[in-house]
Order: structure tokens, then sequence, then C-alpha cells
């Protein structure tokens, strides 16, 4: 029974850093751009795609697709910005969230078009392979997900935190015009910021990839998990979003021990309803910003 | 709670006025006609399916178009309504020319299940949800006890012919369509209407002035969500089949969506315009591509209208009027708030 409890904390842990890595995107550009990025499940789910094919075709190992998912999807992210965001930046909200959410449909029936609705799995050497850590069982998926995961939120908590790129960023969160009258370049930080959020997006989809089987047209799910962590946690803070994206995995670890698969969503409805109604004006950086 | 009233409309009533009330009708009275008349089974059933999207997207426009509140996942309520009628049909033989308001009602508590908690914040959160909620009720559907999962819940065959069927439903989906548009007419035309613009344009403003801007929302919602229910229910018995994947399947979200946007959300011609103009390149993509190119192609265009052409046909019509006023006038000091997608 202990044994039981240990292994279900241990699993929610490690499923709460890949959940964290997904909401850090979405948080990020969010709380300090004001965009709502409907499309941010999208391209985790091209994220999961780019490591699956990198692995089929030329063998390359998630662990490397992580780290080469980085750039490719902050060029992609810079791109989106120029494209969509800077027209519909200064438009009412709904333009920007319509644009976003034909870019997600695009890229969806995109992904159907190039790999059909099937459903993937990456299976490396090391894949169904698994550990005993004192009484618990660990899967070496989660481990290397969970362990590149935390990295990669460290990494950024530290890149905003002490570089000045980042106190830039920041400061552009807090207040966009004040960081524009002090010389910060808003328009190249902002592209900036969303490449990183896109960035972090493509990364945590490899990590999802290694762990999870995926298919294009179920991508909408990530959507659902990565916006609970970041309503739980609240919007541009890499550390609480860190912390909401762990109490999630815990939560559903326990509740996938208690109830049937299928419920699961039912669940995370329920808690995304509570959290909405509880933290009522919580998130007050989305409320104040339009895109 | 709310009293409802009309506004008076400041709007000049000139020959044009008349002209445009006056094309409406012929059109209506044409298609009457034609329903009566016309023998192609083909027509009969697109220009239902046109209809149906008509009711839906008038619906959609409701809180989307007016309040700037869009909801991504119109399906979710479609689909509840499909299977409330579907249900208790199954279960209790109903039929669902009767159930249809019944699961109107259950599409409209879905609708504030969901709109309860989202809608009293602002921003995108009602958008993202609608959107998530989606997936979670088809999988639901899936797996429920009394839904039948996969295998999905026959109706019963109405004993016609397949052409009066689709007449029967022809003529269904206009009364609807004229009902709905009727009813966002007057919406448009009555405080509510004012309301919901006033929170699309500045909620804080709409706030400060007096309006119950949460519980406008709530019920400009939840009468949609009834109007999509009632639409499921219908649509349930003219296909006769329904299961989890086709009954909830994105492309009715996306269709509604499209409409609107492509037409001009918040006017009352909008969906009028746009759910023929979608169905009509719907249908001519079809025949050359497959379904997955046929959304790419659709979701590239919803993208093109939300960043250069914001308002729709609507949107343009009224730019070249208020030109056309400006020039006539030449003294600019009359400005008529357009609508933003």
């Amino acid at each position: 029974m202990l044994n039981q409890i240990a292994t279900i904390i241990a699993d929610g842990i490690l499923l709460g850093l890949i959940y964290a890595i997904a909401g850090v995107g979405l948080s990020l550009i969010l709380g300090i751009m004001g965009i709502v990025n409907v499309a941010h499940s999208a391209f985790i789910m091209l994220g999961s795609f780019f490591a699956f094919e990198l692995f089929r075709r030329f063998s390359v190992d998630p662990i490397v697709s992580f780290f080469l998912a980085f750039p490719v999807f902050f060029a992609a992210g810079v791109m989106v910005y120029r494209a969509l965001i800077t027209r519909v930046e200064l438009a009412p909200q709904t333009q920007g969230l319509v644009a976003m959410f034909g870019l997600m449909v695009l890229l969806e029936s995109l992904g159907t078009i190039a790999w059909t609705t099937d459903t993937r799995v990456i299976t490396a050497a090391y894949t169904n392979r698994s550990v005993l850590v004192g009484p618990v069982m660990l899967a070496n998926v989660k481990l290397i997900a969970g362990a590149l995961a935390l990295l990669m939120i460290v990494v950024f908590w530290a890149f905003l935190r002490y570089t000045l790129t980042g106190r830039a960023i920041r400061a552009m969160g807090q207040n966009r015009f004040a960081a524009m009258t002090v010389g910060v370049n808003v328009r190249r930080l902002s592209a900036v910021m969303f490449g990183l959020g896109i960035a972090c997006a493509g990364s945590a989809g490899v990590t999802l990839g290694m762990v999870f089987p995926f298919s294009p047209n179920t991508q909408i799910l990530w959507l659902a998990w990565a916006f609970l962590v970041v309503i739980l946690g609240g919007l541009g803070n890499v550390a609480n979003t860190l912390l909401s994206g762990l109490v999630v995995g815990l939560i559903q670890t326990g509740v996938a021990a208690l109830l049937p698969f299928d419920y699961v969503y039912l669940a995370l409805y329920v808690m995304l309803a509570v959290i909405l109604v509880i933290r009522r004006e919580g998130l007050s950086g989305a409320v104040r910003r339009q895109i | 709670m709310l009293s409802v009233f009309f506004l008076k409309s400041k709007r000049r009533r000139d020959w044009r006025t008349w002209f445009g009330a006056g094309l409406w009708f012929a059109l209506l009275l044409a298609l009457v006609l034609y329903g009566l008349i016309g023998t192609r089974l083909f027509l009969l059933s697109t220009l239902g399916t046109v209809f149906m999207y008509v009711v839906l997207t008038q619906a959609w426009n409701i809180l989307g178009g007016y309040g700037g509140y869009l909801n991504f996942g119109m399906v979710t309520f479609f689909g509840t309504g499909a299977y409330t009628s579907a249900i208790l049909f199954h279960y209790f033989g109903l039929s669902p020319f009767l159930t249809a308001p019944v699961a109107g009602l259950a599409a409209a508590i879905a609708g504030l299940l969901i709109g309860i908690p989202t809608l009293r914040l602002r921003g995108a959160y009602f958008a993202l949800v609608t959107m998530i909620v989606t997936l979670a009720v088809q999988i639901l559907a899936l797996n429920l006890p009394y839904t039948q999962g996969a295998l999905g819940i026959y109706m019963q065959p109405i004993g016609l012919t397949p052409l009066n069927v689709e007449r029967l439903f022809y003529f269904l989906f206009l009364a609807l369509a004229i009902l709905v548009t009727l009813l966002v007419y007057a919406i448009e035309r009555s405080n509510i209407g004012g309301a919901l613009v006033a929170i699309r344009e500045d909620e804080d403003a709409a706030e400060i002035i007096g309006v119950r801007t949460t519980e406008v929302k709530w019920i400009a919602n939840a009468v949609a969500c009834f109007i999509a229910g009632v639409v499921g229910a219908l649509y349930a018995q003219r296909i006769m089949y329904i299961e989890p994947t086709g009954t909830f399947q994105f492309d009715i979200s996306l269709n509604t969506v499209l409409m609107a946007v492509i037409g001009g959300p918040g006017t009352w011609q909008g969906p009028l315009i746009g759910a023929p103009l979608v169905l009509l390149v719907a249908d001519m993509l079809r025949v050359t591509f497959t379904s997955e190119v046929n959304r790419a192609i659709f979701s590239v265009i919803v993208i093109i209208i939300a960043l250069y052409i914001p308002g729709g046909v609507m949107g343009v019509l009224e730019r070249w009027r208020r030109r056309n006023r400006r020039k006539a006038l030449s003294t600019a000091d009359e400005a008529i708030p357009g609508p933003a997608v």
C-alpha cells in the first residue's frame, strides 16, 4: 500500500514536470505579451512529430531532438510573430483569437495530412525499461523526460531572472509602455519572447512524445493540461508554473488511481471550473492587457 | 432580473432600406416556392444543410458576434442536443420532434455549466474552455454506459419517401432559420444587444454605466446553446444514426466560426451571407480535395480574414456605405461603429 502511494507520488511528480514545461510557454506568452496562444498545443504536437521523424528517418535519439527542437521552434515562433501577431497586436482581442484559432486548425490539419490520425509512439532503446529507486519502480522515459523538463524550466527561470534580456522581458510584462520609454526595444523583444514560448512548446512536445502516444488530432488535450497548469499557477511566473505543474501531475495520478481512465477528463474539467471560480481575478495580467 | 425593451433605431429609413427588405423577402419567397415544387434531392438537402448552419451561426453570433466572446466549441452543445434526443428515443421511444426542446434545454444546461465559471471572467477563458471541452465530451460520449459508445444510436426512420424527408427538413430548418434570424434581429434592436455590443467594445465602461455584464453573457450563451441543442436533435433525426466521432466532429465548430467571420459577426445579415458561401466553397472543394486539405484551406481563409478583412462581407459593405455617405454629406460628423471580428 505504502509502496503504491510512493509510486503514485513519484509518477505524479515526473508527470507534473512534463505538464509544467507544457504550461511554461503558454504562461509566459500570456503573462508577458497578453496573447492567448490557442495554437500552443498544435506546436506541442509538431514537437512530438519533430522527434518522431528525426528518430524514424535518422534514428536521432529523442534526447538530442529535445535540444534540436529548441532553435527550430524558436525560429518558427519568430516567424509566426512577424507574420501574424504584429498585425493583430493592437486590434481587438477577438481578432487575434480568431487568427490564432485559424493557425491552430491549420497546423492540426497539416499534421493530419502529413501523418494521418494514427497514434504514434517513439520507441528508443530505453523505452519500456525501468529502474528501481528505493521501493519505487520508475519508467526510464519518464525519468529522462522529467529531468529534461526540469532542466529547461531552470534554465528559463535563470534566463528571465539574471540576464539583461530576461529583465527587459519582465519589464515589458509589467508595463509595456514604461519599458518602451526607458529604451527597451519592445518589438524585438516581443518576437524573442514569442519565439521562446513556441520553442518551449516544441521541446515540451519532444518530452511528451517520449512518454505518451500522440496523434495530430488529439493535440487539444495538451492545451487543456497546459491551460490548467497556467491558470493554477498564474501568469508569467516560471517558478509558480513549475509548482502548479507538480500539483496537477499529482492530482492526475491520484485521480487515475481511483477512477477509470476516461473520467480523468471529467476531473480535469471540474478542476478547471473550480479554479476559475476560486481564482476569479487572480489572472490580473490577462485582464489588464489585450492582444 | 433583466428588463428587455427595444431601442429606437436612429438610422434614417430611405428607399434603400425598403429595397433591402424587399430583396430579403423575395429571396425568402423564392426559397419557399422552391421547397414546394423543387424535386432535385441534392439541391433540397444541400439547402437544408445551409439553413441548419444559418441557425447555428446565428446562435453563435449572439454571444460571439455581438458580445465578442468566441465559442470555439459549438459542436459540444449541438452534440449534447443530438445525444439527448437520441437517448430519449432509444430508451423511451420519444420522437426527436417532440423532444427537441428538451434537447435544447440539456444543451443550455451544458452551456451554463461551461459559461458560469468562465464568463464571470474577462478575456479568452470562455474561448479556451469551449475549445478544450469538445474533446472531453466526445470521450465521455464514447465511454458513458448509456450512449452505447462507438456503436452509436440508431433513430427511427420517418415513413416518407426520401424526397419528402428532405423536403420536411428543408422547411423545418428554413423555419428555424427565419425564427432565429428574427430573434437575432430583435436582439440587435433591443437593450440586450446594446449591452452585448458595449461588452465587446469596452467591458469596464459597460459595467460602469450599469450593464449587468456577467448576467447578460450568461443569458446570451444559454440561449445560443439552447438553439444549438434543438438543431442537434433535428440533425440526429435527419441522419438517423449518431455516434461520437461523427456527431462531435470539429468541422461543425470550425464552420460556424468561419461562416460568422466571413459573413460579418455582430450583424444579423452576416450568417445569412456566410453560411451559403462557405458551404458552396466546401462543396466545390470536396470534389478535388480530402477533408483535411479542405480544412487547411478554410483555416488559411480564417487567418486571412482575421488579419486583413475584420468584419467580413458586412464589414466591407459597411465601410463602403460609410465612405459613400461621407462623400454625399462631405461633413463626416456622424460616426457609425463598425463591427469588429
